[in-house]
């Protein structure tokens, strides 16, 4: 009687579980029957009121039937689980080429990325980093950097001036008066570099802006030689530019250095072969330094018999003009989002 | 400068080829910009002599012309005009490459034998443009009756020019010796210098009267005769072009030879033309007036030095002469006149007069006034070479104070000491001989001293330094090894305020804005088209105040938009906006620029350091995700207060702002522990248009100033403890009035809460049926938490208790149920 109905409990519950096709109707299931309420469950209570004779043989059948149950229900969930997942992956396959979400990041301005990248080279090697006024002294931008008035070496700066009434104050031409700065207020040893903007009086073409950057260098110590600024320059151009350049030192003429020096690298171009970009010559002129004029130190109360130093400058355009290949100097401050966008890099 | 290499070749017998010597000078800091190859194409064209012209049988314009160039004879068609026997001329053989004589563009074609009339032509004589030597196509090339019939015209007329960029200290190098002892300098080769005729000087005082004497430190003047004015011959004509210079005729051409075989400018006056047939070097008379040989007239100053005779002005000196009393073919005597004159003087004169000529460029960089005299000698040799019947009547030389060679002591330890390597004494020596340098050497308190002496023309070399340039650029600069500064280190501090701006740019970036670098220059107008009515410059400019002086302002701007330093970054970014809108739909920049606050004339205005952000047009373009929007106060507010805070500006408050510039409503005061630190708005449609930004744009601007952030202090990160209990997120909906400012909910809510609020969020603004007309519902999220337990409900009912209490007396609000 009692196993009639275990009988016919096992038949009902593996057929319905055998129709259970999804987890829904698993859980649905398996609370009827396995669940703390299920019948099961209940039959297995129920077994105390069994006459003892019957228990034990009704008591295996039902444990027999606990145990397949669950077994069933296993196979059954984990079948069903299968099932459904392949059913959603059939479901929801994607076109990967779509384009993705992109998160809105801005871009840093090609001079800026530059003057980073110079600045930070130049900091690793003990440099460093100031910055100072555009609107400047003469004296600071002229005189006391061994130009005097009335010079010829001073139409090499066309200057725009500003309106004053004794003192002559002009846009600084180039970044260099912050040598006498610094090493008035400092004494040596001293490692700077100096990036800023710079004003020329000058008509604008391709290759020339009244409104550009530089990034001035200054070392003076005891001890300081020409040597160690052609080791200096060749290690940063290496760095910027790639370990296998090559580098040249030609003689050049700067009021404020003595010996002056032009800086050059091979061209990444043509590899010194001689191409458009480098004139043909196989160099690319990359910045002008030298040693710091004794003039100039004396201007600033250093003694030039114990001091040396040596300067640089560098004109940030013409770096990020190289690097990138820009072939127009006005593309830098018309701001046009479609030139400014390309620089998308992010800089350390 | 150009340099033809025939003509250097003559003064210096070097075996470099020109690629190699100009390598060497540009490394020795005379930079060759380029190498000019003339008669690179000539093959197949041959000196020749015309044995015979007869006429064309079939044609009167063309002749048959027969040409003898050596192994070379044959008969020619030409039509030049100018044709004649016994002419040495360029006979051009069949394959030569000659340039179109009826092309206006250069073009070169390849000679074939052509019939011309019936008449069979193997060649051609060619003119100067078909060779590409000028622009001459009127007749034929006649050359130099000694030319060698038969030799490649290349081997006769070819040259390679080096065209020379001259650094302005090297005077001495604007000249053809000059690079030819530079060149003996750098190779060893023997330098062997031109010719002269010998004067005896110093002879007529009364050619010459020097009054200003301050300005004229040496004027050497040379009386000629027997003067026959005519064409030069093809040699010096040719000479002259190839360094740039058109011939005249044969006296002044020699002027114009002497200037660049020399350096030292010359004039030659026709003395018959001078009232009194003498020169007076004196400063212009006030009104004075001169025509120049350029067809100009001229008013001048009395800085001016001018040469003159007895009555006026003839010419200005080291600048250019009179037209009156420049040579002509009626000339039959010549004072010639070589002078020195104060370079900063005739800089003065060339700049006002906006004259700027060979001869003024040179004096400008201060010649060596002892040329003056080699100068004389040579134009007075190449004079009497070319005129026979010239013959020097009077000289007359003054030259006060004599400058002498200059004599400069160098430490022997300077050169290691600068360059960080040595030479051995005898190259440095080697070095200064080749220079004209000559070297004693004195041993002086333990130092070795050598003392230099260096001739005039180096007027350059003043100092040690000096010296040690020259042993370092003729030795070579290739020479110096790389090393790193040894020594004390520095340590390296960085500058906060260029700490903050690279950490904005970093943040700015990281939200989405694009930096940009504007001209930091305005004018009056871009300053007054801020304005609400656009009339006047408003008192506020961006986050700034108009100045009480001026603003600092441009002597000579570039141009007129360019002409004041910008005392805000609004203008010049809505500038830059304007022209972003054209091609973009979506504007977000900023710009980390300066701006110029004066302090008063003669000082040095104030250069702060801004920042300024702008939105415009659309939130995002348009893509698969993503409806844009218009952008508004509240995109720009979000990057503000993010960023700010990220660098420890946190607890910003926001404060409505009255502003020229930016629309009421919708602009605020931005606060940063009740200091003002910027401002942010939207820009006023009428001020936007009149920038260029169309109607329809939403602009938003907001503008910060980095002294007064850094001045206040930002605070550093600080960090609370993770609590291990599960916070009680609850929600809180407060009715307060319309005008009631949800920042002050906000604070009360927070001041309810007290410090178990972790997070106070606004997430919903309601008005509608559920609430009374004129009031708004704000609701918050609150996250409680606590470090060491779990939020208790009573706890909670006590905030709920404050949070009502804090409501109700800070900004008269009820909770909603
Ligand atoms: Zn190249």
């Amino acid at each position: 009687m009692e196993i009639e109905r275990i009988r016919a409990l096992r038949e009902r519950a593996l057929r319905e579980l055998a129709e259970a096709s999804t987890q829904e109707q698993l859980a649905t299931w398996h609370a009827r029957y396995l669940g703390r309420r299920g019948e099961i469950t209940l039959l297995l209570r129920g077994l105390g009121s069994l006459a003892p004779e019957e228990r034990p043989m009704i008591g295996r059948a039902a444990n027999d039937l606990k145990e397949e149950l669950q077994q069933a229900y296993v196979r059954q969930e984990t079948a069903v689980r299968e099932r459904e997942l392949a059913a959603r992956i059939a479901a929801e396959t994607i076109d990967v080429t779509l384009p993705g979400r992109t998160p809105r990041i801005g871009t840093l301005h090609p001079v800026t990325q530059m003057i980073r990248d110079v600045t930070n080279i130049f900091a690793h090697l003990g440099f460093q980093v100031v910055e100072g006024p555009e609107v400047e002294y003469g004296y600071y931008a002229f005189d006391a950097l061994n130009i005097p008035p009335e010079h010829p070496a001073r139409d090499v700066w066309d200057t725009i001036f500003i309106e004053s009434e004794h003192e002559e104050i002009v846009l600084r031409p180039h970044t260099s008066p912050m040598q006498i700065r610094v090493m008035e207020r400092r004494q040596p040893p001293i490692r700077v570099v100096v990036p800023g903007r710079c004003y020329r009086y000058e008509a604008v073409d391709a290759t020339h802006e009244w409104h550009f950057h530089q990034i001035e260098g200054l070392a003076v110590d005891e001890r300081i030689t020409m040597a160690d600024l052609k080791g200096t320059l060749a290690e940063f151009a290496r760095q910027l530019f790639g370990r296998e350049r090559r580098v040249r030192f030609r003689c050049d003429f700067f009021p404020f250095v003595e010996p002056g020096v032009d800086f050059a690298i091979d061209c990444m171009f043509c590899r010194g072969e001689g191409c458009r970009v480098c004139g043909d010559s196989g160099w690319i002129e990359i910045l002008g330094a030298g040693m710091v004029h004794p003039q100039v130190l004396r201007n600033v109360g250093y003694d030039p018999e114990r001091y040396t130093g040596w300067a640089f400058g560098m004109g940030v355009e013409r770096l990020v003009m190289l690097t990138y290949g820009v072939p127009d100097i006005r593309y830098f401050y018309q701001g046009d989002l479609r030139f400014l966008q390309q620089f998308d890099r992010i800089v350390p | 400068m150009k340099v033809p290499m025939r003509w250097l070749r003559e003064l210096v017998a070097t075996d470099l080829s020109a690629d190699q010597l100009a390598e060497r000078l540009t490394l020795a800091g005379l930079e060759v910009e380029n190498i000019e190859r003339i008669g690179a194409h000539w093959d197949n064209i041959f000196v020749g002599v015309v044995e015979r012209v007869e006429p064309h049988p079939n044609a009167d314009r063309l002749v048959l012309a027969t040409v003898n160039a050596g192994i070379h004879r044959l008969t020619v068609v030409t039509g030049a005009p100018n044709i004649a026997t016994g002419q040495k001329v360029a006979l051009a053989l069949a394959g030569a490459k000659l340039y179109d004589g009826h092309s206006a563009e250069p073009k070169l074609v390849t000679l074939k034998p052509a019939t011309i009339r019936g008449i069979r032509s193997e060649g051609m004589v060619c003119s100067e443009k078909e060779l590409g030597l000028s622009d001459e196509h009127e007749g034929i090339l006649v050359l130099d009756a000694d030319a060698p019939i038969g030799l490649p015209l290349r081997d006769y007329l070819g040259d390679e020019v080096l065209d020379l960029a001259i650094t302005p200290n090297r005077v001495d190098a604007f000249s053809i010796v000059g690079i030819a002892r530079e060149v003996a300098a750098l190779t060893g080769a023997p330098l062997r210098l031109p010719d002269l005729a010998s004067l005896e000087g110093p002879g007529d005082p009364s050619l010459v009267t020097v009054e200003a004497t301050d300005l004229c430190a040496r004027f050497v003047a040379v009386a000629l005769e027997g003067i026959q004015v005519g064409p030069s011959p093809w040699w010096l004509r040719r000479r002259l072009q190839l360094a740039g210079f058109r011939s005249i005729n044969n006296v002044v051409d020699v002027t114009n030879y002497v200037m660049v075989e020399w350096g030292q400018p010359q004039h030659a006056f026709d003395r018959n033309r001078l009232r009194g047939g003498r020169l007076v070097v004196r400063r212009a008379h006030p009104g004075e007036e001169l025509e120049t040989l350029d067809h100009v007239r001229r008013s001048l100053s009395s800085e001016m030095l001018v040469i003159a005779d007895t009555e006026r002005a003839v010419g200005i000196a080291g600048v250019m002469g009179g037209l009156e009393s420049e040579i002509t073919e009626e000339t039959r005597a010549v004072l010639l006149e070589t002078a020195n004159f104060d370079m900063r003087s005739i800089r003065r004169t060339a700049r006002t007069l906006r004259l700027r000529t060979e001869a003024s460029a040179r004096f400008e960089r201060g010649l060596d006034p002892n040329l003056g005299w080699v100068a004389a000698c040579r134009a007075v040799y190449l004079l009497t070479q070319l005129i026979p019947t010239c013959r020097v009547v009077a000289v007359f030389d003054h030259y006060p104070s004599p400058r002498r060679p200059r004599r400069i002591d160098l430490d022997r330890n300077e050169l290691p000491r600068l360059l960080g390597v040595d030479f051995p004494d005898s190259d440095v020596e080697a070095v200064f001989h080749r220079l004209g340098f000559t070297t004693q050497i004195r041993q002086q308190g333990g130092r070795t001293i050598w003392t230099v002496e260096v001739p005039t023309y180096r007027s350059d070399v003043t100092i040690a330094a000096d010296l040690v340039e020259e042993v370092a650029r003729i030795i070579g600069y290739d020479t110096l090894p790389e090393t790193l500064p040894v020594g004390r280190t520095v340590p390296v501090e960085i500058d906060p305020e260029l700490r903050l701006i690279r950490q904005l740019q970093n943040g700015l970036v990281a939200a989405g804005l694009h930096e940009v670098i504007t001209y930091p220059m305005v004018d009056d107008a871009a300053l007054r088209a801020l304005s609400t009515h656009g009339d006047v410059v408003p008192e506020r400019l961006g986050w700034y105040r108009r100045p009480v002086e001026d603003f600092v302002r441009a002597r000579n701007p570039i141009r007129p938009e360019w002409s004041i330093m910008r005392p805000s970054l609004v203008p010049t970014l809505l500038q830059n906006a304007a022209e972003q809108l054209k091609f973009n739909d979506v504007v977000a920049i900023f710009e980390t620029g300066k701006v110029y606050v004066p302090r008063g004339r003669d000082e040095l205005p104030d250069e702060r350091r801004a920042v300024g952000c702008l939105l415009a047009g659309m939130d995002a373009p348009r893509d698969l995700y993503h409806q844009p929007r218009p952008v508004d106060f509240f995109d720009l507010k979000g990057v503000v207060e993010t960023v700010l805070a990220r660098l420890g500006a946190r607890d910003l408050t926001f404060r409505p702002l009255t502003h020229p510039t930016l629309q009421p409503g919708r602009t605020a005061e931005i606060l940063l522990r009740d200091r003002s630190i910027g401002i942010l708005g939207e820009v006023l449609v009428t001020v936007a248009e009149r920038f260029g930004i169309p109607w329809h744009h939403r602009v938003v601007v907001a503008e910060f100033d980095l002294p007064t952030l850094l001045e206040i202090g930002l605070e550093p990160v600080t960090i609370r403890p993770l609590s291990r209990y599960q916070p009680i997120e609850q929600d809180f909906a407060v009715v307060v009035d319309e005008g009631v400012p949800a920042a002050d909910v906000a604070a009360a809510i927070e001041a309810g809460a007290g410090p178990l609020a972790v997070v106070v969020r606004l997430f919903d603004v309601y008005r509608g049926p559920a609430i009374p007309e004129g009031k708004k519902s704000l609701a918050f999220r609150v996250v409680l938490s606590a470090p060491d337990r779990a939020v208790s409900d009573e706890e909670l009912q006590r905030i709920r208790d404050r949070i009502e209490q804090q409501v109700r007396r800070r900004v008269k609000g009820a909770l909603r149920r």
